[in-house]
C-alpha cells in the first residue's frame, strides 16, 4: 500500500482532465496524497461568490478508509466548525470504498447549498440557523464576503 | 440457625411425647414452643428460590459451551423456517435470539424481515457488474475483462464476487475491506462496499476471503462477542481476562458469581452488585460521585457561607474574626455569629452551637443544602465501602485473637470458628447497607422514603451491634451472637424484599 495505488493515479488524472464544475482539486507537488481544493460557493446560497479553500488527504488505506477533508477558509455553516472540520456522513460511517474524491467534493458542495442545522457540528451557528434563519444567512453572507472573497 | 432449629425439633418431639404423658398444667408452655418451632421448620423446608429473594439461578459456561448453545438455537431456527444456518444466525443476532418472534415475523412477511435484517437489499438487485455508476467510463471501455470499481484494475470475471445486492468487486478488494472494518472493531455488521448499500456480508464469506491468521482470529473473537452481547441470557464475566460467560434465564438485577475468577456482579448491568438500588440509579450515583466528590469534599471541609450575604468563603489562615470581603460583615468563624457580641472572647469561641438557620431562599444556601445532603449520603456510602475494604485486616486480627485465646486455653480452635461466619454475615450486611445510600439519595421525600430510611437506620444499628459483638467475643458461648446475626440478616432481607418484588 505504500506505493501510490493505481486507483489514486486514475482518480487524479481524471480530476485534472475532466474537472467537476465549480471544484478544483490539485495534488501537492511533494505529496500525491495531499490535495489543494477550491470549491466555489453554490449560487442561490449565502456562500455565492466565495472561493473556499479546503485540504484533502488520502490515508494509507484509501479507498478502504475515507479521505480526510477540512475547510481552510473560515465559513459560517452549521455543519462546519471553527477548525474547518466537516460533519458529513459519507466522511464517517457511511463511507464506501466505491465513493471517490470527486463524489466527496460534490457532496461537500451540496452541503453548502443545503445546511442541516439538525445535525450540527458548530452548535452556536446551528442554534441561530434554527431560531432565526434570516439572521444566520446574513452572517454567512458577511463571512463569505470577509473571508472567501478578495484574495 | 442450625442449632436452634435442631433444638426446636427436639422440643417438638418432646412436646409430642409429652402430650400423652402430662396433663394440662404444661399446656401454655408447650403451645408456645410448638408454635415457634413449627414456624422455623417450615422456613427451612421451603426451597431457596422462594425463601431467599436474592437467589439467582445461573450457570458459568466456557466458550465452547456457549458456542454449542448458540449453534443449537441456530439449528433449531434454521430447521423451522428452512433457511441457511448462517442466515438464521443473522436473524437471531438482530432479534436478541427470540426465535419465536422471528418465526412469527417470517411467516407474516419473509421479505420484509430479510430486508430489515440486511440480508436482502432494499432495492431490486443491481443487474450487471457495470451497473455501478462510478468509473463507468473506464469499465465500459475495457472490452473483455470487467473492471473493479474500487481498485480500477481489470481482472478475469471469476475474481469477482457480489452479495445478494449484485454489486461486484474483486476478491482482493473485498478482503482488504474486511480487514479495514475488522481493525475498526466491526464484525457482524460489515456491509457491501457499494455506496448506500447496506447488505450484510455473511460470516463464511468473510472467513473464506481472509487469509491473515491474526485478522481471522480477531474477526472470530468479535463476532462471538457480538453474539453473546446480543443474547439476553448471556453475559461475559467482567473479571479481567476471564473467559467465562454467565447464563441466566431471567434478566434480573441480582448477584451472579463467576466460578472461575470469583468476581460477583449484577447480572443485569454487569457492574458491582447493587441491591436495593437499581441499575440506572447506581449508574447515576457512581457518575455523580466520580464528578463531584472531590470538589464537594473540599468545599465542605474548607469553606463556609457568610451568614449575612451567603457568599462562599474559604478560610486559609488567620484568626476566627472574619470579615466578609463582599458585604464587610464581621463574624466569628466558629459560631458564625456577629463578632460584636463576642466582646473580648478572642480566638476561641465559647458560644459554638448549632449552625444558625440561615435564610433558605438564597441560591448559595440552597446549593450548600444540596451539597450537605449529597455529602450526608456520600460519607455513609464511602464509610461502609472503606469498612469492607478493611475486611482482610479485620479477619487477620480475628485470627490472631483466636490464636491467643486457644493458646490460653479458652476453648478450642473449632469453638471459635463461628466468628468467621459472623464476620462473613457482617460483610454481607454492610455491603447491602452501603448500596442503600444511593437509593435513598435519589428517592423522593415522602412516607416511602421515611420508611426506607427507618429500616435503613435499623439495619445500621444492628450491624454496629454485630460488629461490636464480634470484636469483643470473650467466650465461646455463641447464643447471643447467633441471635444478633439472625436479627441483622432479617433487617437486611426486609430492606431487600421491596426491591425484588
Amino acid at each position: 500500500m505504500a506505493a501510490l495505488s493505481r486507483r489514486i493515479i486514475k482518480e487524479t488524472v481524471r480530476l485534472l482532465q475532466e474537472p467537476v464544475p465549480g471544484i478544483s482539486a490539485v495534488p501537492d507537488e511533494n505529496n500525491a496524497r495531499y490535495f489543494h481544493v477550491i470549491v466555489t460557493g453554490p449560487s442561490d446560497s449565502p456562500f455565492e461568490g466565495g472561493l473556499f479553500k479546503l485540504e484533502l488527504f488520502l490515508p494509507e488505506d484509501y479507498p478502504m478508509s475515507a479521505p480526510k477533508v477540512r475547510f481552510i477558509t473560515k465559513i459560517y455553516h452549521p455543519n462546519i466548525d471553527r477548525l474547518g472540520r466537516i460533519c458529513l456522513d459519507i466522511l464517517k460511517d457511511k463511507w464506501s470504498p466505491a465513493l471517490q474524491i470527486r463524489t466527496v467534493l460534490l457532496s461537500i458542495q451540496a452541503l453548502l447549498s443545503a445546511p442541516n442545522p439538525d445535525d450540527p457540528l458548530a452548535n452556536d451557528v446551528a442554534e441561530l440557523w434554527k431560531v432565526s434563519e434570516s439572521e444566520a444567512i446574513k452572517n454567512a453572507k458577511e463571512w463569505t464576503q470577509r473571508y472567501a472573497m478578495g484574495n | 440457625m442450625k442449632v436452634r432449629s435442631i433444638l426446636n425439633n427436639q422440643l417438638i418431639n418432646m412436646s409430642n411425647d409429652s402430650d400423652m404423658d402430662y396433663s394440662s398444667e404444661d399446656n401454655e408452655c408447650e403451645y408456645d414452643y410448638y408454635n415457634t418451632g413449627v414456624a422455623d421448620v417450615d422456613i427451612e423446608q421451603i426451597d431457596r428460590k422462594n425463601m431467599d429473594s436474592e437467589y439467582l439461578e445461573f450457570k458459568c459456561l466456557n466458550v465452547e459451551e456457549v458456542e454449542k448453545l448458540l449453534n443449537e438455537s441456530v439449528e433449531h431456527l434454521s430447521n423451522t423456517i428452512h433457511l441457511m444456518p448462517s442466515l438464521a444466525k443473522v436473524l437471531l443476532l438482530e432479534h436478541s435470539w427470540q426465535a419465536n418472534e422471528i418465526i412469527e415475523k417470517y411467516n407474516r412477511n419473509p421479505n420484509a424481515l430479510l430486508i430489515r435484517s440486511r440480508i436482502k437489499p432494499h432495492n431490486a438487485p443491481a443487474r450487471k457488474p457495470s451497473s455501478n455508476e462510478h468509473m463507468s467510463s473506464t469499465s465500459h471501455q475495457s472490452s473483455s475483462q470487467p473492471v473493479c470499481s474500487v481498485c480500477t484494475s481489470s481482472q478475469p470475471s471469476q475474481n469477482f464476487f457480489n452479495l445478494s445486492c449484485g454489486h461486484p468487486f474483486c476478491k482482493e478488494c473485498w478482503a482488504s475491506h474486511f480487514e479495514t472494518q475488522i481493525n475498526q472493531g466491526i464484525s457482524t455488521a460489515i456491509g457491501c462496499m457499494a455506496s448506500k448499500c447496506n447488505v450484510r456480508v455473511p460470516e463464511e464469506l468473510v472467513l473464506s476471503l481472509l487469509t491473515k491468521p491474526n485478522i481471522r482470529d480477531k474477526y472470530q473473537q468479535f463476532t462471538f462477542s457480538d453474539y453473546v452481547k446480543s443474547h439476553p441470557q448471556l453475559r461475559f464475566c467482567p473479571g479481567a481476562n476471564c473467559q467465562i460467560i454467565i447464563q441466566c434465564k431471567i434478566m434480573e438485577p441480582k448477584k451472579a458469581t463467576c466460578s472461575s475468577c470469583n468476581i460477583s456482579f449484577c447480572f443485569k448491568c454487569g457492574s458491582d452488585y447493587h441491591a436495593p438500588t437499581d441499575c440506572q440509579v447506581i449508574k447515576k450515583w457512581l457518575t455523580k460521585c466520580a464528578d463531584d466528590s472531590e470538589t464537594a469534599n473540599y468545599i465542605s471541609a474548607h469553606t463556609k457561607d457568610c451568614p449575612k450575604c451567603n457568599i462562599c468563603i474559604e478560610k486559609n489562615g488567620g484568626c476566627n474574626h472574619m470579615q466578609c470581603f463582599s458585604c464587610r460583615y464581621d463574624f466569628c468563624w466558629m459560631c458564625m455569629g456577629d463578632w460584636k457580641t463576642h466582646g473580648s472572647e478572642y480566638y476561641e469561641c465559647s458560644r459554638y452551637k448549632e449552625y444558625p438557620n440561615i435564610a433558605n431562599e438564597s441560591v448559595h444556601a440552597q446549593a450548600r443544602e444540596a451539597l450537605k445532603k449529597y455529602l450526608h449520603y456520600y460519607e455513609r456510602w464511602e464509610n461502609h465501602s472503606k469498612s469492607l475494604q478493611l475486611e482482610e485486616q479485620t479477619l487477620a486480627a480475628m485470627r490472631e485473637r483466636i490464636n491467643t485465646k486457644v493458646m490460653n486455653g479458652l476453648g478450642t480452635w473449632i469453638d471459635w470458628q463461628h466468628l468467621f461466619n459472623a464476620a462473613a454475615l457482617l460483610a454481607k450486611c454492610r455491603y447491602t447497607l452501603q448500596y442503600t445510600y444511593p437509593y435513598a439519595y435519589f428517592m423522593e421525600a415522602g412516607s416511602r422514603k421515611d420508611l426506607f430510611e427507618y429500616q435503613q437506620a435499623q439495619l445500621e444499628a444492628e450491624i454496629e451491634n454485630l460488629s461490636w459483638k464480634i470484636e469483643r467475643a470473650e467466650t465461646t458461648d455463641r447464643g447471643d451472637l447467633e441471635n444478633q446475626m439472625d436479627v441483622s440478616e432479617k433487617r437486611r432481607i426486609t430492606l431487600l424484599t421491596d426491591f425484588f418484588q
